[in-house]
């Protein structure tokens, strides 16, 4: 092994680089001292104040104030802590304050914290209580010391909570403009007391990672106070790959989403969650089924193959989105650019969702938890049809102006007047269907260990008619943390069962089939019989769901993930993580045959039919993190190596023509050979070595610089052509850390400027691609009426390799009005090359089709700014937060010399063409209708046709008289540009409000079908009511042109040409969610030891603004590649779930 | 603790870790699939090469080819056309950037290349007998010609490949005059016939394979559709028609309906040259679906037979219709036929025989059907016929489900042609005698089911021998995509596809005599004629060069 690494050149690389890193750090490591504060992360404003101090045998109390008035900290404690009485010497010249305060404090047994301005100290906590005896005992003693005063004393107290009603456990609790003071307990209570006629004026409480706030005292009165989470807090950790760093020292374009942007909204999986909630991840759904999975990208599109971000999920890559749990995720980090992103190398050129999962915290009693959501989902349905009367006049219309003889006599109209419409309509397939939701989380500490169990279930129904359609997820999971000395173990243990039971039939056709109808007809006659009709003369939707089978699906995943973190010196840590996913799939699927009246049979295969499919995926990473601070230089070395490895298999079996009452095979039964297959036609291996690092270099917290990489090797490319080297380089400045700021301190809390670059990778192609194999299969051709196999073979390309994606990426951070409003802004500019596509270059006259070959190339720019603001008032406190992006795209390449790609969809084209978005729609434009016989004679036409007033002009765009291929326009770009979302939140007196409202402000949608064209071939036979805009004399400028058949000329022009007749402005705004809630007062609910019961009503997807009302503007017809291999958009998915419904959250 | 001891621990540690990963990480990166054969290996399996050779038999030709491309015709016409684009084609409203022309382009291209690869790596084989390996060169040389065939066809200009090019080649080749390529077909024809056994000569489980004769047949179609090459077609009629020792023994089968709709029959007759083999519920064609009747189990009707097309079935009597004395009543017009169309075409009030043997009439005139039984009447909104008619030809009574799936065979050369292409051969010189006669046309309609003299006597030097052989043409190989072949190379295009094509007599009497307007066709001439080469193809090869007509 050690052999084949050497060829690759990669073990010396590795080594050296880890060596040298560790051979230059060590010195440093060497000068450690063990003074520090408690929490190093905390000190980096004014840390670098000087302090020269002399003090003999002075009272605690006046050392401290003495600080004070150096450094610009207050300190705070409780005096029932601390004895502030306590004599101290001390004598130091020019030393920093950390390095003075260890000095002063370690000796006494007081550690101390610094939270923005202040300094909060406490009594350090005896590690063993049964070591000291009595774990009460200082405690008791400190009691006694300030016992003669007690007589005299107000005793002040109350309860410090977060935003959703939760303790906050070590706030500190300070009289402003004194030293009294403490920190709250586990639960969020305090309790002091100051001299009596000091009980006056304001509490100032403090907590690292919420906004501090002063209450004014209510004497005699219990305190609830409600701090709101400081987003944006420097002193933030965040999560960043294999690794978490300080908000400060962040260089690239990072994005932290807490789990809050997600709680209480009634998204059924992650990725519906995600949407709107960061800006440039685009989220795009192709219908709203139940358990379906949406399009999910980072910053637009940069390959024309799979752009599906890399999900990691606690450390391990490759997580599912719809899988986990939203309830257990406690933050979400996103990773934009190539200086957070190089780190996963050759995946991560789509970007980075990093997810954590929620766990115990030390030291904690269990608290447990539990949620609950129970709401209607109601389906919105966008198009209405004419009715039955009103069709048969179209009908006519329609027939009359192609030169045929009108089909219904005025009597027939007059009949279908009075006789009122039918039933079938999409209406009456699809019914308010419940969802619900219920999660338990129990989770605690001890001294050395921490655990989280989790219990989730979620049940969706199925707008669909019929049996107990729906979808289901049962969720567990186990997050426990160990401490044996310097040994960390962490371990999560995650279970998933999904459940999933839908028609036998395609949703998409159901739809179309009963919304295409026109009402003259009824899915059932009297005697409950299921009819067929002229336009749907073979299948009766509402007979398919209720009585034509169905598909279950039964899935388990299983993630387990092991993590020993070992402290093999004070700044040096080694990490080794195992971690692997099971997942085995089962899909039961079965047709039951439906006869229908007067003709026409649904299920006349009865096929029943099996799929299962079982994957391991494990990886494995061994990693070294130093981390190592001296003076005002800080330096943190991360070196690891990983191992990813993918195993797939699949088996299925279809039968035929099975017993119609059981399905099993009887006689006549047929093995579908061409469906079904055995395991070793559907393995699939592949498998991932990489090398990766990270080097961080800061000063004084002011400069930040960090070096990133991976080298990576892919079993998907050939020997020579496999492996990858991925760098990045980021800087950042903290311009308001420069003493030239000083003037604007007061207005500008903050001010950073980022910038990185680097190279990302992407291996998104089919594995073995790279050998040209010959497959046989059966049934190809038949002799003497007997079945032969047949040979097929499928090209290679032995040079696929990577492809790579240069990142550029500049921002900046910046605060204002001490952190209350918050800006952060970032522009990227992006070039991904050697893209792996099918050669356009060879016409089809070579004869067979082409693998993935590194040729196309695609500029991707774009920006992104979010603007946050804070209004805490002494009523109700506001916050709004805005985010908006863009990103536009453009092929600067497609393959070799060929500049364009042409794919018809129905009417009108998708094209590929250098210079243009990725993909843009094609075809003719819109010049008005030929409104009277001198505009025939003036205008030009398509060659040969014969058009008349009310039908469509076009443009011609070669002024050549004729309209032919050479007009054709780009008519649009389908991928949505300005994506925006926007929240807002209230609270007051225990009440809340969310608001979030999510939108795209520019994207283009050609639509095809019945819903545009009317009586679309013969299978629309309706017109819908948005369709009656239609030309006449009397309203020549309709939307649509005049009624004519298909196959008729003005037809033929009209609606056969694919101009931007079918091109709709697909912009929306849609209010997502909104929830209003109440959180019981801790007074009462503490009696029933409840720490925190909130209620709540919330609702999503409940308004929607768009010029495209006749379908939901936010489904898309492509999936995450806006690929050629997609169908047009003919209006047929699975209606928006509109949800209204209730929630509880209760902790104890 | 001292630094240079740290060091080289933590080194020892770093090895360790390193070796740790990779001997953890056991999986090699040189992975190759389980379920496929490599270039290397591939061609030493005799297995292999025999299934290579069945994959180039698949790609002969397409069921939906074979019927849809009636609806370009006169015959047919096809509402749901986006998929063939024959509606369009038909119509004459298309631009060069319809997909059906690229489509078809690809697919005898792609045809080709199999071909081409196979004979090009044949010979890897050591395994195979050298007269077996022969025997499959000219089975594969046959499809090679008759999908350049096809192209010449449609396009006249192509590029002719004759062995396996090059993405590079692809970029640059040129179109070969159609005189060369229709001289490569012929030659190639003749080595195959050269190497070919008779059907006769083939094992019984060989049933199916191309054969000297089907060399032969096409080597007919070929010089017929030339129009100049007259006397050449006689002699390899003759050829097939006199010379059974040598070329194999054809004849026609005795039931013109069972032919398409016997199993036993459609697979052992004696008068397929070569068919489209299909195997019951394993091999599979489902078009039926949209050609039958609702009420017989269809989805919709997608391919309608035009009313011009029934029309020009004859009399019983042997008269066209409009002759004068050919006893047609127009209002009771599916009296007193040719058999031939009661086997092909569904008409109102036919008497349809389902799988079971019972019988069902089929009503399509608005109107006429008793309560209940309307799903097959023609409405201009429904799923129904758009023209008044359905088929029956080609359906199969043991079809499986889902849907339509039947494993009859589809004839894409049969015995009938020969003597109808020597009858058009023999006329076109002059030579349309009885004997000719009494060779041709009176058996086919013996055939058919005519037992009148007026049917089946020679006419006489005197009759329209070529109107009766184009309208025996139309009748005898409808819904088997001829017919669109013929009126390209009478030039008759211009004519029958302008204007409205008809349904049955079912609409407003003020319009168009009371027959249905189905479609407004529109026929450019020359520039139809031809097809036009895609634009696609031009885009990525400059030396594709373009069609008369087309830009």
């Amino acid at each position: 092994m050690k052999n084949a690494l050497h060829k690759h050149g990669l073990s010396i690389f590795g080594i050296c680089l880890c060596c040298m890193l560790l051979l230059n750090a060590f010195p440093l490591f060497a000068q450690l001292s063990y003074a520090g504060p408690a929490n190093k992360s905390f000190w980096y404003q004014q840390r670098n104040v000087k302090i020269t101090l002399h003090a003999k045998n002075e009272k605690l109390q006046v050392v401290l104030e003495k600080i004070e008035k150096k450094s610009g900290f207050v300190f705070v404690y409780s005096n029932d802590e601390v004895n502030a009485s306590q004599r101290v010497s001390v004598n130091v010249k020019e030393k920093q304050l950390p390095g003075v305060l260890s000095e002063i404090l370690s000796p006494l047994g007081i550690s101390y914290e610094i939270v923005n301005d202040k300094i909060i100290l406490k009594p350090v906590k005896a590690d063993d209580p049964l070591k000291n005896g009595n774990s009460d005992a200082a405690l008791t003693l400190t009691g006694i010391t300030v016992a003669p005063d007690i007589q005299n004393d107000t005793l002040i107290q109350g309860r410090v909570v977060d935003n959703t009603g939760m303790g906050l456990a070590n706030a500190s609790v300070q009289l402003k403009g004194t030293t009294y003071g403490t920190t709250t307990n586990n639960e969020g209570f305090f309790s002091f007391r100051v001299p009596a006629d000091k009980a006056t004026g304001q509490l100032s409480i403090t907590i690292v990672g919420f906004l501090s706030q002063d209450v004014s005292l209510q004497p005699g009165q219990p305190l609830l106070v409600r701090l709101s989470p400081d987003q944006r807090s420097l002193d933030e950790v965040v999560v960043v790959g294999y690794g978490t760093q300080r908000r400060i020292s962040v260089t690239g374009a990072i994005d932290n989403v807490g789990n809050e942007a997600i709680a209480g909204r009634p998204v059924a999986n992650m990725s519906q969650a995600l949407q709107g909630v960061s800006p440039n991840l685009i989220i795009q759904q192709r219908n709203f089924e139940p358990g379906q999975g949406v399009n999910l990208n980072i910053r637009g599109l940069g390959t024309l193959g799979d752009n599906t971000p890399l999900v990691v999920i606690d450390g391990i890559p490759g997580g599912d989105l719809n899988l986990i749990n939203p309830n257990d995720i406690e933050n979400i980090t996103i990773l934009k650019d190539a200086g957070s992103a190089a780190i996963y190398g050759s995946r991560a050129a789509n970007g980075v969702i990093l997810i954590t999962t929620k766990k115990g915290k030390k030291n904690q009693k269990p608290v447990v938890t539990y949620n609950g959501i129970y709401g209607i989902q109601t389906p919105r349905i966008t198009y209405k049809p004419v009715h039955a009367w009103e069709n048969a006049y179209y009908k006519n219309e329609s027939l009359v102006n192609s030169g045929m003889a009108p089909v219904f006599t005025p009597d027939q109209i007059r009949e279908f007047a009075e006789r009122g419409d039918g039933n079938w309509r999409v209406d009456n397939i699809v019914q308010n269907a419940a969802q619900h939701s219920h999660n338990v989380t129990v989770r605690g500490g001890s001294a050395t260990g921490t655990y989280l169990l989790s219990v989730g279930y979620l049940d969706q129904r199925n707008n669909f008619i019929g049996p107990d359609y729906g979808y289901k997820r049962y969720n567990v999971r186990l997050n426990q943390s160990t401490e044996l000395g310097k040994l960390k173990i962490n371990t999560i243990l995650s279970y998933v069962k999904v459940k999933g039971k839908d028609h036998s039939s395609s949703s998409g056709t159901l739809i179309v089939d009963a919304s295409r109808v026109p009402l003259y007809y009824s899915f059932t006659d009297s005697a409950g019989n299921y009819l067929t009709n002229a336009v749907s003369a073979q299948f009766n939707p509402k007979a398919i769901l209720e009585k034509g089978g169905y598909r279950q699906s039964n899935d388990d995943e299983v993630f387990g993930n092991i993590s020993l973190e070992y402290n093999l010196f004070r700044d040096l840590k080694l990490r080794g993580v195992f971690g692997g996913t099971v997942r085995s799939n089962h899909m039961f699927g079965r047709r039951l045959q439906v006869n229908f009246i007067p003709g026409g049979v649904y299920g006349d295969d009865r096929e029943v039919l099996d799929n299962n499919y079982k994957s391991l995926f494990t990886n494995l990473q061994f990693i070294a993190e130093y981390d190592k601070q001296i003076d005002d230089h800080s330096i943190k070395v991360l070196v690891g190596a990983a191992n990813e490895s993918f195993e797939e298999q699949r088996n299925q079996l279809k039968k035929t023509l099975t017993d119609p009452d059981l399905g099993i095979p009887t006689t006549g039964t047929i093995i579908d050979q061409g469906d079904s297959y055995n395991s070793n036609q559907r393995i699939i291996e592949t498998s991932i070595h990489s090398i990766f690092g990270r080097a961080g270099y800061s000063y004084n917290d002011k400069y930040f610089v960090e070096f990133n990489f991976r080298y990576d090797g892919s079993s998907k490319f050939a020997k020579g052509n496999r492996w990858g080297f991925f760098p990045s380089v980021a800087a950042a400045w903290m311009i308001s850390e420069e003493s030239f700021m000083d003037f604007l301190r007061e207005k500008v809390s903050s001010l950073k400027l980022r910038g990185s670059y680097g190279i990302l990778g992407n291996q998104n192609v089919n594995a073995y691609q790279y050998q040209t194999t010959f497959f046989n299969y059966t049934n190809a051709y038949g002799f003497n009426n007997q079945a032969v196999g047949g040979a097929g073979f499928t090209l290679g390309n032995p040079e696929l390799t990577w492809e790579k994606a240069a990142t550029f990426n500049i921002g900046a951070d910046a605060s204002f009005l001490d952190r209350r409003l918050d800006i952060s802004f970032d522009y990227f500019h992006k070039v991904t090359s050697d893209i792996l596509y099918q050669r356009r270059d060879v016409p089809e006259l070579f004869g067979a089709g082409f693998p993935d070959y590194n040729v196309a190339k695609v500029k991707n720019r774009g920006w992104e700014i979010r603007v946050s603001y804070d209004w805490p008032g002494k009523v109700i406190s506001q916050s709004f937060s805005v985010n908006l992006a863009d990103n536009l795209n453009e092929l600067v390449a497609l393959t070799y010399g060929t500049t364009q790609q042409v794919e018809r969809k129905e009417e009108f084209e998708l094209l590929r063409r250098v210079g243009q978005p990725i993909t843009v729609y094609y075809g003719y434009k819109r010049n008005g209708y030929f409104q009277n016989i001198d505009d025939l004679e003036k205008y030009p036409r398509f060659a040969g046709s014969t058009v008349g007033p009310g039908d469509l002009k076009f443009v011609d765009r070669n002024k050549d008289g004729v309209i032919n291929d050479q007009d054709k326009f780009i008519l649009g770009n389908p991928f949505p540009r300005y994506t925006y979302g926007f929240t807002y939140t209230a609270q007051a007196k225990g009440f809340d409000l969310v608001l979030f409202i999510q939108g795209v402000g520019k994207r283009d949608a050609m639509i095809r079908g019945e819903q545009v064209e009317p009586f679309h071939f013969g299978y629309g036979g309706t017109m819908y009511r948005h369709q009656t805009d239609y030309w006449t004399p009397t309203n020549p400028n309709a939307r649509y042109p005049r009624l004519a058949e298909a196959g008729s000329a003005a037809n033929t022009n009209n609606y056969r040409t694919g101009s931007d007749l079918y091109l709709f402005d697909a912009s929306y705004a849609r209010l997502k969610n909104v929830q209003i809630g109440y959180t019981l007062p801790a007074s009462i609910t503490s009696k029933a030891k409840i720490q925190r019961l909130r209620i709540y009503l919330t609702g999503q997807n409940l308004l929607t603004l768009s010029k495209l009302d006749f379908i939901d503007p936010e489904i898309t017809e492509f999936d995450n590649n806006t690929s050629f291999n997609t169908g047009a958009n003919s209006a047929r998915a699975y209606f928006l779930p509109v949800f209204y419904g209730a929630g509880i959250d209760l902790t104890f | 603790m001292h630094s240079h001891m740290c060091t080289k621990y933590r080194v020892t540690h770093f090895s360790l870790l390193f070796c740790l990963v990779l001997a953890v990480s056991c999986k090699k990166l040189d992975l190759a699939p389980a379920d496929r054969f490599t270039e290397l290996t591939f061609w030493q399996s005799a297995e292999n090469v025999n299934n290579a050779l069945n994959n180039i038999y698949r790609s002969i030709y397409t069921s939906d080819r074979f019927f849809y491309n009636e609806a370009m015709s006169d015959n047919a016409f096809t509402k749901l056309g986006v998929n063939t684009g024959a509606d369009a084609i038909a119509s004459g409203n298309f631009t060069p950037s319809l997909p059906r022309f690229q489509q078809d382009w690809a697919y005898y291209y792609g045809g080709i290349k199999s071909c081409n690869i196979f004979l090009e790596n044949i010979d890897k084989n050591t395994i195979l007998p050298e007269n077996v390996k022969n025997r499959m060169k000219g089975e594969v040389r046959f499809v090679r010609a008759w999908h350049h065939f096809n192209l010449m066809k449609w396009w006249g200009d192509v590029p002719l490949l004759r062995e396996d090019i090059t993405p590079d080649q692809a970029k640059t080749i040129g179109r070969t005059p159609r005189v060369q390529v229709l001289q490569f077909i012929l030659d190639e024809l003749d080595e195959a016939a050269a190497v070919l056994p008779r059907k006769e000569d083939y094992a019984a489980a060989d049933n199916g394979r191309i054969t000297r004769g089907a060399c032969l047949a096409l080597k007919a179609r070929t010089l017929l559709y030339e129009g100049n090459r007259m006397q050449d077609v006689v002699t390899v009629c003759e050829a097939l028609m006199d010379n059974p020792g040598a070329n194999g023994n054809y004849g026609l089968a005795p039931s013109y309906a069972a032919l398409f709709s016997d199993k036993t029959v459609n697979k052992n007759n004696i008068e397929a040259i070569l068919s489209l083999q299909f195997v019951p519920s394993l091999r599979t064609w489902g078009d039926y679906i949209d050609f039958a009747p609702i009420s017989a189990g269809a989805r919709t009707n997608n391919l309608s037979p035009t009313q011009e097309l029934v029309d020009d079935y004859i009399m019983l009597n042997g008269k066209a219709i409009h002759e004068s004395g050919s006893g047609y009543d127009e209002d009771n017009p599916y009296a007193n036929r040719d058999p031939r169309l009661r086997a092909t075409i569904v008409y109102d009030q036919y008497q349809w025989i389902n799988p079971d043997g019972s019988v069902q009439t089929i009503y399509i005139k608005p109107g006429s059907s008793p309560a209940g039984q309307s799903a097959n009447e023609y409405t201009p909104a429904g799923q129904g016929t758009a023209t008044g008619y359905y088929w029956r030809k080609y359906w199969d009574p043991e079809y499986t489900a889902p849907g339509f799936s039947s494993g009859l065979n589809i004839h894409l050369i049969r015995y009938a042609e020969i003597l109808l292409t020597y009858a058009e051969a023999k006329n076109a010189l002059g030579q349309m005698t009885e004997d000719v006669w009494n060779k041709t046309i009176r058996p086919l309609r013996q055939r058919a089911g005519f037992n009148s003299a007026g049917a089946l006597d020679y006419p006489g030097a005197a009759g329209d021998f070529t109107a009766i052989i184009r309208r025996e043409r139309r009748a005898e190989f409808a819904m088997e995509g001829m017919r669109i072949d013929d009126i390209r190379r009478w030039k008759l295009s211009e004519t029958v596809l302008n204007g409205w094509a008809h349904g049955a007599k079912f609409g407003d009497p003020a319009i168009d005599n009371g027959y249905l307007r189905v479609q407004l066709r529109h026929f450019e001439n020359p520039t139809h004629y031809l097809w036009p080469v895609p634009p696609s193809e031009r885009a990525l090869n400059t030396n594709l060069s373009q069609n008369t007509g087309y830009n």
